[in-house]
């Protein structure tokens, strides 16, 4: 086959979905045929990154693009600059900047699913950043990370449009506030250094800060303090571990680093390792969020406009549980471990149960999707307290799943809420007369979020449950957790039914809903993509579990390991330095500095 | 030709004394520009400073009189980033290299260390200078005087982080306390003003006192006025000597604990702060928060290293430092919860920098157990100058004549009305508050790294603690400015315009962007100004 | 150590002593006034006229004070001069950088209108 056919074949599939999405909209401008169709061609890309066959069979790492990372980082840091030299008035413009740097930065990050998620790192990058302390620019992802990324970059771009479609005011700091958030999002997950992770851990908090404060309801002030102060505890305390940790290393190693590899090595004294383990999972369990901080996510979720709920539930609450498999587990496996059982309690009965609960008795639908979200991250905590492979795989899967089925419900909440300005339950009733689409969309997103079989939240929650039950982590317990946890799976359909069928059926009682307008381009647009992954992860969750297995295990093994050794005492006689062990997973270690810097000459141990 | 030049100790003692020199003979130049410049204007600024009105209308003496004080200003600026230039090129070229300044020692001890903290201090002196050239004007407060006061004030802040001599120490302390306080009073016909001038004078003056009979009981113990041969000597007692001595040594070394703290601010020492800073014009509070917080620092951090270094007064046990933590705890959480209740948001930056120094003795305490600290007071003292200037410099490019910002609720929509200034104003509370990727940050996470590194756990976690609440009230401010619509018929802030401000915000800006994501230069000069090397 | 400060007790009782002891003396030895010019505070000038509470212009204060500003800057000139020929140049030169700093200061008093009596 000559190129120019093979190249005509290569583009085949992207071009029929270009004109299939161009074709669909009816009655509407070429730009928007135009989105429609690119939209359309870049679920083709995905789903052809995704395909097994797809990915190159076991290639070198020296294949991967050292610097796509630092492309996907520093995309939308770069456009967030560019963003305020653009003139304040024409936010036409500005939107459609925003969007399409978004939309590249998905399609760049698409290029990460080339590469074989084998053990250990990929697309590492490491420069020096600022050796007297010993930090590095230090980012890199496997098999976990890597789907936090894609959630991420696949979200925000459907936030971003959303919350166009609503926000009418200060468009530029609105498109700003999305642009700083994604990319410190992105950073926090593809950070491998503590300190590169608390610096884009802090920068999300201003702009989502803002865009509560901002752009929020009646009680975003309220909301925009909890957020901030909530979050800004834990991460103090987590600064105060880190700077322990560090400071242990450098007592052990003689020389100063914040980089993950070489801290996870650190074995601390018994009572600091609880105290650190405590600081991490603070300001990890907070952002979950686990009862009894989640106070701060009913009123954020609340109050934040429908574009800032998605980021939000999607990919921030994502955080916390990357965070605690990344560090807590990574870096405390003996406490952590200790800890699990009495926490995979707490999450059952004040995550999965209470969130439940409490989310039936609302009478605010975004606030019963705030909820929700407490029972559905109590879900994701619960497998990876358990664990096994399949709890931390079902987790992992489970926050795709979160994101993809929380964003939609939010977003579905935005729809009714433009149109009535309300979002309680009992001024609906009946709408599935008025608007079919619509009620069609949210039925569908209820299975998901369910768990019914065939659509994605069955899987996720099926693994995390079959993880629960086989964990000898739990101890006597697993069973009992497991069992606990299928029960609360029936107390989502109850409230998730009851929504539903209180909002869509029956006669249709209040006459204001009488008139009301079906779901539009605009937002079937941004629904579409959503609505295809339900099904797509719902059939085929190998596509996605098969690049994580391998990390997964990773990260198990280190932890048993770390948990045996735990048992055995390590830690009871002070701080020790694990050795290094080599191999995928410790490339990029970092090394004492050939020079004596200044800092560590100070102390007059020098570095061996 | 060249290279004898720069071989003959007079052009090295010259080179070496340049930052200093820049200012005294800049002061006294800026002095007779001052003097010699406004024949025209005098009178009828006399007459509107004793409160009659203005002959003619408004704007024109007030162009007249800008353009003056403008350009002193101006000149104020040159001379004083003048005097950081020359501390950098000394800073390159290496104080310890230019051995002519011997001469002076150790009246002045022209090392690494002194060469720091003059670019520090003329970086906050030359920031505010230029602070001071858009608002002066603005508020119709022409005096002049005003710029070779704060030349002189940066001259004797240098001079004090410079000496190493109690004799030379003291002048230099009253050289800059002595400015300010007329610096302070400078709105004459304010009472607020007179008050607050008034207020500082007293208790400063008395503070001087008491530093001064620290002085005295210990050259009475010693024999010595050198810093270094009073630490020897305190060293070298033992037995009877120490008998007789030793509580004269702990009486001057809380004396002058206490004289410094007041300078710097601390609790309880602090009572004046809020007063003084919120009846000062805003550039002077700005010069107040920082170039004499840091001065005060200095000295005090070699006080406490080369004279009271010594095991028996350094140690955690019997010595200064749970003196000083005390002063830092107190600080901290007095000074939050107080500037998390204030109404106005000058009186909120003045209780946040007492706050501060509590930061800053964090660090000082660390120093009796960990050598970085030391480094870790330098850099968290130049972050900190940077971001305070910046914070005063938005709140005055918040503010017209007779609609200053003053309370939150000035502040509300300021935001939207004014993107520029109020992204400014955010960006550097988000630095005092401490979050990345900011100077602000980078300070306090060095301190607290040094706090660790002594093992002083409990301080750090009291600190961090301190950060969330801190953040509460810096965040207040972002509240308003984005989140608060004014409330009908309620002043708002307009913005003023002035390239004065403008610049100088924008160095501030740059300083503490550069810091917090390149800080490698910066934190290996505190580094090596700790060393000497 | 306090013996090393018992010469300076003595000196300060010695003081008091002497001190108080000529007022005493003086009030119950001497002589007292005969007639009212010897009453008066000046035996010489005018005659003080009003209360004491009366206040002086600021011209006074202002001028007082920079009498004293200028009069102990000349006190810095009494030691050097004693030792010019040791000090050499380099004290030359010092002292003349004194001098013209308080040139300076004065004809910026002058400028400044601080001199004139009448404005």
């Amino acid at each position: 086959m000559s190129p120019a056919a093979r190249a005509f074949f290569e583009a085949a599939p992207y071009v029929a979905a270009f004109v299939i999405g161009a074709l669909i909209p009816r009655r509407s401008s070429v730009l928007e045929r135009l989105a429609v169709g690119i939209v359309g061609a870049l679920s083709v890309l995905a789903l052809k990154g995704l395909w097994p066959d797809a990915a190159a069979p076991v290639t070198e790492k020296a294949d991967e693009w050292p610097h796509l990372l630092n492309v996907v980082v520093f995309m939308p840091f770069v456009g967030a600059i560019a963003l305020l030299f653009l003139p304040r008035q024409s936010p036409k413009f500005l939107q459609r900047f925003t969007l399409t740097v978004l939309g590249l930065n998905f399609f760049v990050s698409l290029f990460l699913l080339g590469a074989t998620m084998t053990r250990g790192w990929h697309f590492q990058y490491i420069t020096e950043w600022i050796p007297s302390l010993g930090i590095r620019y230090h980012v890199a992802i496997d098999g976990v990370s890597l789907w936090m990324v894609l959630l991420t970059t696949f979200t925000t771009p459907i936030a971003a449009y959303v919350a166009f479609g609503s926000v009418r005011k200060r468009i530029k700091d609105l498109c700003f506030a999305f642009l700083l958030l994604h990319g410190a999002m992105l950073g926090a997950f593809v950070a491998l250094d503590l300190f590169l992770f608390f610096v884009f851990w802090e920068l999300m908090l201003i702009p989502m800060l803002l865009m509560i404060g901002v752009w929020g309801g009646l009680e975003r002030i309220k909301a925009a303090y909890k957020f901030f102060l909530y979050t800004m505890i834990g991460s103090m305390m987590m600064l105060a571990a880190i700077l322990y940790v560090v400071w242990t290393h450098y007592e052990l190693a003689g020389y100063l680093t914040f980089d993950y590899l070489a801290l996870s090595k650190v074995t601390l004294p018994r009572t600091a390792a609880w105290l650190c383990y405590a600081g991490f999972s603070l300001a990890f369990l907070i952002k979950v969020p686990v009862f009894p901080f989640h106070t701060w996510l009913p009123d954020a979720h609340v109050q934040a406009p429908t574009g800032g709920s998605i980021i939000l539930a999607a990919v921030l609450l994502k955080l916390g549980t990357y965070g605690y498999i990344r560090f807590c587990m990574g870096m405390f496996a003996g406490p952590a471990a200790h800890a699990a059982t009495t926490l995979a309690g707490l999450v059952i009965a004040m995550g999965i149960f209470y969130g439940a609960l409490v989310a039936w008795k609302q009478d605010d639908v975004k606030r019963l999707v705030a909820y929700s979200s407490v029972a559905h991250m109590g879900f994701v905590m619960l497998g990876v307290f358990a664990a096994t492979q399949s709890g931390v795989e079902g987790a992992l899967l489970q926050m795709i799943n979160h994101g993809v089925s929380s964003g939609a419900l939010f977003l579905l909440v935005g729809v009714i809420y433009d149109r009535r300005h309300t979002r309680m339950v009992r001024e609906f009733g009946g709408l599935a007369k008025v608007m079919p689409v619509y009620a069609a969309v949210f039925i569908l997103i209820t299975m998901s979020s369910i768990g019914v079989p065939g659509t994605n939240g069955f899987v996720g929650e099926f693994m995390v449950i079959m993880g629960t039950f086989a964990s000898n982590h739990l101890g006597a317990f697993s069973h009992l957790h497991g069992g606990l946890a299928a029960a609360g799976v029936i107390l989502a359909a109850v409230y998730m039914l009851s929504v539903v069928q209180k909002m869509f059926f029956g006669p249709l009682t209040n006459e204001k809903n009488a008139n009301l307008s079906d779901m539009n381009v605009r937002e079937s647009v941004a629904m579409a993509p959503l609505i295809a992954l339900v099904f797509l992860i719902g059939f085929f969750p190998s596509l996605f579990l098969n690049r994580m297995s391998d990390s997964v295990t990773a990260t198990l093994d280190r932890y048993i390991e770390g948990r045996i050794a735990w048992s055995q005492g390590a830690g009871a006689e002070g701080a020790s330095l694990r050795e290094r062990r080599g191999g995928p997973l410790e490339t990029g270690y970092p090394l004492p500095p050939s020079s004596t810097r200044a800092v560590a000459a100070m102390d007059g141990k020098e570095a061996h | 030709m060249d290279t004898s030049l720069m071989s003959s100790p007079g052009v090295m003692m010259l080179f070496g004394l340049s930052p200093i020199l820049a200012l005294g003979l800049g002061g006294l130049l800026l002095m007779l520009a001052e003097a010699f410049g406004r024949p025209v204007v005098a009178h009828a600024l006399e007459a509107q400073a004793i409160g009659a009105q203005p002959a003619g209308p408004e704007g024109q003496i007030v162009d007249a009189g800008a353009g003056r004080a403008a350009e002193l200003a101006l000149g104020a600026a040159v001379i004083l980033f003048a005097g950081a230039i020359f501390s950098v090129a000394l800073w390159l070229v290496g104080p310890e290299n230019v051995t002519a300044t011997e001469r002076v020692a150790p009246y002045l001890l022209i090392d690494r260390f002194s060469v720091f903290f003059s670019f520090v201090v003329c970086l906050g002196g030359g920031i505010a200078a230029l602070l001071a050239g858009g608002y002066l004007p603005e508020h119709r407060i022409e005096r002049g005087e005003f710029f070779p006061l704060l030349v002189f004030c940066t001259l004797g802040a240098q001079a004090l982080a410079a000496a190493g001599d109690l004799l030379s120490l003291f002048v230099a302390l009253e050289t800059m306390s002595l400015g300010v306080y007329c610096l302070v009073g400078l709105r004459r016909t304010s009472v607020r003003a007179s008050e607050a001038a008034l207020k500082y004078f007293l208790l400063g003056s008395f503070a001087a006192a008491l530093m001064l009979f620290g002085a005295a009981l210990l050259y009475g113990a010693t024999g010595r006025t050198d810093l270094a041969g009073i630490g020897e000597a305190i060293a070298g007692l033992s037995g009877d000597g120490l008998e007789g001595r030793a509580a004269q040594i702990l009486i001057a070394l809380a004396l002058l604990i206490v004289g410094l703290a007041f300078k710097v601010g601390a609790v309880p020492f602090h009572m004046w702060t809020p007063d003084a800073y919120e009846g000062a014009p805003t550039p002077t509070t700005g010069f107040m928060a920082v170039a004499v917080k840091t001065a005060a620092v200095a000295v005090l951090l070699r006080v406490l290293l080369v004279v009271f270094a010594d095991e028996r007064l350094g140690s955690w046990g019997t010595g200064w430092p749970p003196v000083l933590a005390t002063i830092a705890v107190l600080s901290m959480f007095i000074a939050n919860f107080i500037a998390g209740r204030q109404e106005s948001v000058k009186r909120m930056l003045a209780y946040s920098s007492i706050a501060h120094a509590g930061y800053v003795f964090i660090g000082v305490v660390a120093t009796s157990r960990s050598v970085d600290a030391q480094a870790s007071v330098l850099f968290y003292l130049l972050t900190y100058t940077v971001s305070t200037l910046g914070a005063f410099g938005a709140l005055i490019l918040a503010g017209r004549y007779r609609a200053e910002a003053v309370s939150y609720e000035d502040l509300a929509g300021f935001g939207r009305r004014h993107p520029a200034a109020a992204l400014a104003f955010s960006f550097f509370l988000i630095s005092l508050a401490g979050v990345p990727p900011t100077a602000g940050f980078f300070g306090k996470l060095y301190v607290f790294k040094a706090a660790i590194q002594g093992e002083l756990y409990w301080l750090v976690v009291l600190g961090l603690i301190n950060s969330v609440i801190g953040a509460y009230y810096y965040l207040k401010v972002l509240v308003f400015m984005y989140m608060r619509e004014p409330k009908p018929g309620a002043p708002f802030a307009t913005p003023m315009r002035s390239g004065y401000v403008a610049t100088a915000l924008v160095i501030a800006a740059c300083f503490v962007l550069g810091l917090g994501i390149l800080p490698d230069t910066a934190l290996e000069a505190a580094v090596a100004a700790v060393l000497g090397g | 150590m306090l013996e090393t400060y018992l010469p300076l007790f003595l000196l300060f009782v010695v003081a008091l002593v002497i001190g108080g002891a000529m007022f005493t003396l003086g009030h119950f030895v001497g002589r007292k006034p005969l007639g009212p010019e010897q009453a008066m505070p000046y035996e010489c000038g005018n005659d003080t006229r009003g209360g004491r509470d009366v206040k002086l212009t600021v011209k006074f204060y202002l001028t007082a004070i920079l009498f004293v500003v200028f009069d102990i800057e000349v006190v810095f000139i009494y030691p050097w001069a004693t030792l010019f020929k040791s000090l050499g140049w380099v004290g030359f030169a010092t002292m003349s950088a004194f001098i013209v700093a308080l040139g300076v200061a004065l004809v910026y008093v002058w400028r400044k209108g601080a001199l004139e009596w009448e404005s």
